[in-house]
């Protein structure tokens, strides 16, 4: 961390014994804010250390890029023992576990001893009650479970898991939301102690699908799998080939499928007044997608995305992991930030994604080895090693 | 009924001129959390989530206050409606935000300066105020002005390109993935602010780009480029790492399947039986995921999916049915962790509120009341609060200024 640095969350101080993807992105957003931010890592490292994709040439736990994204302006420590854990937890305002039960690092009673007003976090698949609390899980557990999954795909075939860890950061953000609550709350007086915050990663994704239980609950239809990219009733919905990539084109209303059809020389499906609803338009989906992609096909996406929202049309290029990083808007925006690590060097990840005009996040960072801040934490707290 | 808010939150006050899903959750997490969040419409430019094909007999038929996008996104929020394009509405909504921490808004970019509103005239009645600006892009940028939807965002977040089988076209996760996860990073941004706020007496802008708030979901993917210079492939269900990995049909439905470790392994093959002894070896299982995924499907084909899932996981093997979104609120887990907050609501009855995804000490944050109909608060807000007295209230509904009705816009909605 920058030594003369102080962020919005200065003077907090975190402790992630978890190790997750949903911590460490709880974490994250706390470190790139200014908090100090400790991982007490087990001695072969966090469960983040170890996950794909590596570094080449690079062996161990300093290897991952997903490890690397997470600990930005973190200070690791090497914690053998439950004294040492105490000594780390010490004047902590949170600390992140990812425990269900009884049978975990720090008790709430034992955090209350060293740090009167502090918070345990616990981000668990599916909570700390309930009958599937020992459930094991992943990402594509929770996301089927809150029916994410049952609407992706081809009708008559598998449903799709959707790739990555969406259900977990979706629960760090969540984690972060709750524990700033309480964060806020004590300093403003309207709460005190120590208290559990418990955070289901299954229950924080239903924020996606949750709509639908009020229309299950009313009689009302819901959701099913109807194709790949599509989703009742919004069409045209879809992600077509261009000359230089891929075009994404979302129409919700009838200026803008007026505007599309202008834009693709399609004038004559715009002049057909069965197609002012989408409803109608997605019924004969593939014989538009079909005129869609034949006009787009020698086409600039990057061009058509330009007219079209000139047009008023919500058009984007579809960047490739290739292209991401070079895209106008985002490099105008600093989204992409250097990320430093002794041994992988420098890579651009990306940086903190709301800018807080008067009191910036640190855009990128860098991420300590394993251990690195082992002595100094708990020499300085008077343990020796 | 109307239950407390908690207190958490109770001395912090937000306006809240946000529309459809990504600003009204946000808005709603710190609502859930005891902050007084005053929503602002107007009759006739009411939340597109309350529906978006108004007609008059949509009106007559009081749809507005049943849509239930609408009612998922605003409880515990008062409702107010103020008409900005007319100078008395602009005023009385410049004295709330006087009166306030934080304003939120995610309109167009071109909406608040044709009102002359926005964060300067904000600043100048309350030097101090937070305001959080939601536009699909963020406000700087050459796509600063770009229109985006949810699903437009996940586009251009390049996250298509992570998922689905490697011969589809590049594959969207959600109708609108974008509106969610920035909803949930504009609540955490609003409370990093108002941390801000209350340690140092500074408000400030907060830019929110609702693209870049999706960088996460595709991290693996980013990262993965940063270091080898090559993005990961498209493999549908299958796993580089593992195997089974996959979607597998039942009798009545289809199951997760992800044996990822060999604990998870032996799981599956006590349930599955014997034969499945020669892909012990986690690489031949890999090399061959093609026949033992079949060897897989001809089992789970056998077994009903919430059986097959309670058997699986009690055997210590990562597995769930995919839940029909019809069968969402009747969940045994969400059942009994008292995840649907059931609240009667006026022309619509008893509808589940997903109550907030933590509990503090073991108790979840009761829903106070659920989301409010057009206007409601009124009264409350401009007569108890701006001590606007009843006659002037009267003239300012007779004027259309405020009121409990939509009404239909001289020009359709573009």
């Amino acid at each position: 961390m920058g030594e003369t640095y102080g962020g919005a969350l200065e003077g907090l101080r975190v402790l992630d014994v978890a190790g997750t993807i949903a911590a460490g992105y709880c974490g994250k957003l706390f470190a790139d804010h200014g908090a100090e931010v400790v991982l007490a890592e087990p001695p072969e490292g966090f469960p983040t250390r170890h996950m794909p994709p590596f570094a080449p040439g690079v062996s161990g736990p300093e290897a991952s890029g997903m490890h690397l994204y997470l600990s930005t302006n973190k200070r690791s420590a090497v914690c053998r023992s439950p004294d040492e854990l105490l000594v780390l937890a010490r004047g902590a305002s949170i600390v992140i576990d990812a425990t269900v039960g009884d049978d975990r690092p720090l008790s709430t009673t034992q955090l209350a001893a060293v740090s009167p007003n502090a918070l345990l976090v616990s981000i668990t698949w599916f909570g700390q009650d309930g009958p599937y609390k020992n459930f094991v899980a992943t990402d594509a557990i929770c996301q089927a479970l809150t029916s994410q999954i049952d609407w992706l795909g081809e009708p008559n075939e598998e449903p799709m898991i959707p790739s990555g860890y969406q259900a977990q950061f979706t629960a760090g953000v969540t984690a972060f939301v709750g524990a700033m609550g309480q964060v806020l709350a004590r300093e403003l007086g309207s709460a005190s102690g120590t208290d559990h915050l418990d955070v289901s990663i299954v229950e924080s994704n239903l924020c996606f699908t949750e709509i639908e239980a009020i229309r299950a609950y009313k009689g009302l239809s819901t959701r099913t799998r109807i194709g790949v990219n599509r989703f009742r009733t919004t069409y045209p919905l879809g992600i077509y080939p261009c000359s230089d990539g891929w075009l994404g084109v979302t129409v919700l209303t009838p200026r803008q499928w007026s505007g599309l059809c202008q834009l693709l020389g399609l004038e004559r499906l715009a002049a057909m007044p069965k197609y002012r609803e989408g409803a109608a338009r997605l019924r004969d989906a593939d014989e538009i997608d079909r005129q869609i992609a034949e006009s787009v096909r020698d086409r600039s996406a990057k061009e058509l995305a330009r007219r079209g929202q000139a047009l008023g049309v919500p058009l984007a290029i579809v960047p490739t992991m290739e292209q991401l990083v070079g895209v106008d808007q985002y490099v105008e925006r600093g989204a992409f930030g250097d990320v430093r690590h002794p041994d992988v060097g420098t890579v651009q990840l990306p940086v903190t994604p709301f800018r807080l005009y008067g009191c910036p996040a640190i855009a990128g960072g860098s991420v300590a080895r394993l251990g690195a801040d082992t002595e100094e934490l708990l020499e300085l707290a008077g343990v020796s090693q | 009924m109307t239950t407390e808010l908690p207190e958490y939150l109770q001395s912090i006050r937000i306006v809240d001129l946000s529309m459809g899903w990504a600003g009204p959750l946000a808005t709603r997490q710190l609502a859930d959390m005891g902050a007084e969040v005053i929503k602002i419409e107007s009759c006739t430019h009411f939340d597109w989530f309350r529906g978006w094909e108004a007609s008059q007999s949509w009106i007559e038929d009081n749809q507005a206050e049943k849509h239930p996008p609408f009612l998922a996104m605003n409880r515990n929020k008062k409702g107010v409606t103020l008409d900005l394009s007319t100078e008395r509405g602009r005023d009385l909504l410049l004295r709330l935000v006087a009166r306030s921490d934080a304003v939120v808004e995610n309109f167009p970019s071109t909406v608040l300066p044709k009102l002359n509103l926005g964060y300067e005239v904000f600043r100048g009645v309350k030097p101090e105020i937070v305001m959080l600006s939601m536009p699909g892009f963020g406000s700087t940028g050459p796509w600063k002005d770009y229109r985006a939807y949810g699903s437009t965002t996940e586009q251009a977040a390049g996250l298509p390109h992570l998922s689905g089988r490697p011969e589809w076209p590049p594959t969207m996760v959600h109708i609108a993935l974008g509106d969610a996860i920035a909803g949930l990073n504009g609540a955490a941004a609003l409370l990093v602010a108002l941390r801000h706020l209350k340690r140092t007496g500074k408000g400030q802008f907060v830019d929110l780009s609702h693209a870049e708030c999706l960088f996460p979901l595709g991290a693996h993917g980013i990262a993965e480029q940063a270091l080898t210079a090559s993005a990961p492939p498209r493999l549908g269900n299958k796993s580089r790492s593992y195997a089974p990995h996959g979607v597998y049909p039942c009798e009545d439905g289809w199951i997760v399947i992800q044996a990822q470790t060999e604990e998870h392994w032996t799981g599956v093959k006590a349930l599955v039986g014997e034969h499945l002894d020669e892909f012990d070896d986690p690489q031949e299982r890999l090399a061959r995921s093609d026949e033992l995924d079949e060897l897989l499907a001809t089992w789970t084909r056998g077994q009903l999916a919430d059986e097959a899932m309670l058997d699986l996981q009690s055997n210590g093997t990562p597995a769930a049915l995919v839940r029909k979104s019809k069968h969402l609120h009747r969940d045994r887990h969400f059942q009994a962790r008292g995840v649907w907050d059931i609240r009667d609501r006026e022309h619509i009855g008893r509808i589940p509120n997903a109550v907030a995804p933590y509990r503090i000490g073991g108790r979840a944050l009761e829903i106070g009341w659920p989301a409010p109909t057009l206007g409601k608060h009124n009264e409350d807000v401009l007569g108890q609060f701006l001590r606007i007295g009843k006659r002037h209230l009267e003239t300012l509904e007779h004027d259309g200024v405020i009121g409990q009705r939509p009404r239909l816009r001289e020009a359709a909605k573009g």
